[in-house]
């Protein structure tokens, strides 16, 4: 017996309908994550933390990869900043710790808006070595003003590591705080905003033609996704209790896009992924192994032959990008 | 403004445009009344996708005017002059071809019809019909579930016309829309640009090479030549013009 309210259902094709979060798989890794915190060693509790924050840094920037069409060579630099935006207002300031906590991802924020204003009037391969520029600008200046953000020998002591908590009490905090921003990531890209995301990434000639800005929309994701990692460099902060310039160094932008590149490119799950594999190596490897970086070169070439989809993703892309499309 | 003023849809006027030492357009004066269907044919290198980019926005005229339903271009962006009412589709179709058929269509109506800002996903849910109706239109509400990649080129072109005419134009600018498809598949496909045109009163100016699809669309047809308006007139006309034929057979004895 077909009702008429299944006649309706199949005449619409069924589609897709991604725009809810899976509550269910939410909750239940969460679940998962505050048991591996509260049993395991604290060796892996440590491994655990540093995975969720660079689960957070990496998803950031694979709002901009994936989906914004915009690559940033320079990211850390937004990571970074929250690290130092915690730390200067608190040591230099005197501001009490929550104000330093809401100032660091704020300060990445700024930062965003001010260097993707600039970068976005590039595009393509011009851009992303100008958002290149910018992370070795910023860089210098960490490094070298000395009064100011304590040069080569970074901040320490405006705040205790880990808040002063235990361990896997700070890991907690850590999974609330990167639960709650990653589905707000999900939130984004499943929106009407990250639907034009979307289209100004895969096609800016014909998001223009629909009446889309390329740059204004890129411009607000940049902001999003500095914004995100500056969350991220503020637990890595709170989580040593310090702030050095390697925070804003070009090796944690290398690590970033690593994870996106192991997670695959043009998935949301990408940044986790990536983190998860990655940190996993470093701490494994390094353990057992001197000459570790080699090894995880080694495994990032089989993970790229292996499984190509992400990184055939990426080098399409690339290769698009230095083609160029037909844009103004 | 007398009537026949008041009645043109798009006016152009001594408009020039070069690359380096390659005039692409030499001084282009054209007018197109409202509702018409307007062909533009010439050889290649005459001009005639340069005149479509100028008059989308993609590319800036060094010199001329252009007036859109009386109101006059100036160096504005390409999402600009979508927003004043031209919408265009792009001799390689033009679509975002990681995204389902679904998801292309939404993004047309979203951006028109939706803040590109918002967050909320009611917004979304609430176009699903209408993206419906449009995919019914253009006959792909089969394909909806299809990522862009996976569909056919006759039904990208389709896609792309059905994504146009989503954000609601008055002026709808079209460069080869048959262009690499089957004999069959182009008179499908213009027959469903000329219904939905006639429908909603659209203005209609397109680049074609197939001739046969040409005479059967067109109610105007504009013959370019080196970046100039060579002649102009009714199919009949251009059929019987003498320099027409030279130009398309070559020069005669």
């Amino acid at each position: 017996m077909v009702t008429p309210k299944d006649e309706i259902a199949m005449a619409v094709p069924r589609v897709r309908d991604p725009y809810d979060i899976n509550w269910l798989l939410t909750v239940g890794i969460m679940i998962i994550m505050s048991a591996l915190l509260l049993i395991s060693p604290t060796l892996v509790v440590f491994a655990l933390i540093e995975i969720m924050i660079f689960a957070l840094y990496a998803s950031a920037l694979n709002l901009l990869l994936s989906y914004s069409g915009f690559v940033s060579f320079g990211h850390a630099v937004y990571f970074g900043l929250g690290s130092y935006g915690l730390a200067i207002t608190m040591a230099n300031f005197g501001w009490p710790m929550w104000a330093g906590i809401v100032s660091g991802p704020l300060v990445s924020a700024f930062f965003g808006l001010l260097y993707g204003a600039l970068c976005i009037q590039l595009t393509k391969i011009y851009a992303a070595m100008l958002t290149l520029a910018c992370a070795e600008l910023t860089f210098a200046v960490v490094f070298q003003w000395f009064e100011f953000t304590g040069g080569d020998s970074g901040i320490s002591g405006h705040v205790p590591a880990m808040l002063g908590f235990a361990p896997e009490h700070f890991g907690l905090i850590v999974l609330v705080v990167v639960a709650i921003s990653i589905i707000f990531l999900w939130r984004v890209i499943h929106s009407p905003l990250g639907l034009t995301i979307k289209a100004v990434g895969q096609n800016p000639g014909r998001a223009a033609a629909m009446g889309h800005s390329r740059k204004h929309v890129q411009l607000v994701a940049f902001v999003i996704s500095a914004f995100l990692s500056g969350i991220a460099g503020t637990l890595f902060g709170l989580f040593h209790g310090n702030v050095f310039p390697d925070y804003v160094g070009v090796l944690f932008t290398i690590d970033g896009l690593v994870m996106v590149l192991l997670g695959g490119l043009y998935s949301f799950g990408a940044g986790i992924y990536g983190a998860i594999v990655y940190k996993i190596l470093d701490n494994l490897v390094a353990h057992y192994f001197q000459y570790w970086q080699l090894v995880i070169g080694v495994i990032l070439i089989i993970v790229v032959l292996v499984s190509p989809s992400g990184v055939s993703g990426l080098i399409n892309k690339i290769i698009g990008r230095i083609r160029g499309s037909d844009e103004r | 403004m007398n009537a026949e003023v008041a009645n043109v849809a798009l006016s152009v006027r001594g408009l020039r445009k070069s690359f380096g030492d390659f005039v692409a357009l030499d001084g282009v004066d054209m007018s197109v009344n409202r509702g018409e269907v307007r062909a533009v044919i010439g050889p290649n290198g005459a001009g005639k996708t340069t005149l479509i980019n100028v008059l989308s926005g993609h590319y800036v005229a060094d010199a001329g005017d252009v007036h859109v339903e009386g109101k006059r271009l100036k160096r504005q962006y390409p999402h600009q002059v979508s927003r004043l009412g031209v919408g265009r589709t792009f001799q390689i179709s033009s679509t975002f071809r990681r995204m389902t058929v679904y998801d292309n269509m939404l993004c047309a109506h979203n951006s028109r019809r939706g803040n590109w800002l918002s967050l909320k996903v009611s917004q979304l849910r609430n176009l699903r019909d209408l993206v419906m109706r449009d995919l019914e239109t253009i006959s792909l509400d089969h394909l909806a579930t299809q990522v862009v990649d996976d569909i056919s080129h006759g039904d990208r072109k389709r896609l792309e016309f059905g994504m146009v005419l989503a954000t609601q134009p008055q002026l709808l600018l079209l460069d080869e829309p048959t262009a690499g498809m089957g004999l069959s598949e182009r008179h499908e496909l213009i027959d469903l640009v000329l219904d939905v045109s006639r429908e909603r009163g659209l203005t209609l100016l397109f680049v074609e090479h197939d001739i046969d699809v040409v005479f059967k669309a067109a109610e105007q047809i504009t013959v370019m030549a080196l970046g100039k308006v060579f002649a102009e007139g009714t199919p009949a006309e251009i059929a019987q013009n003498s320099d027409v034929q030279e130009i398309y057979l070559g020069k005669k004895a």
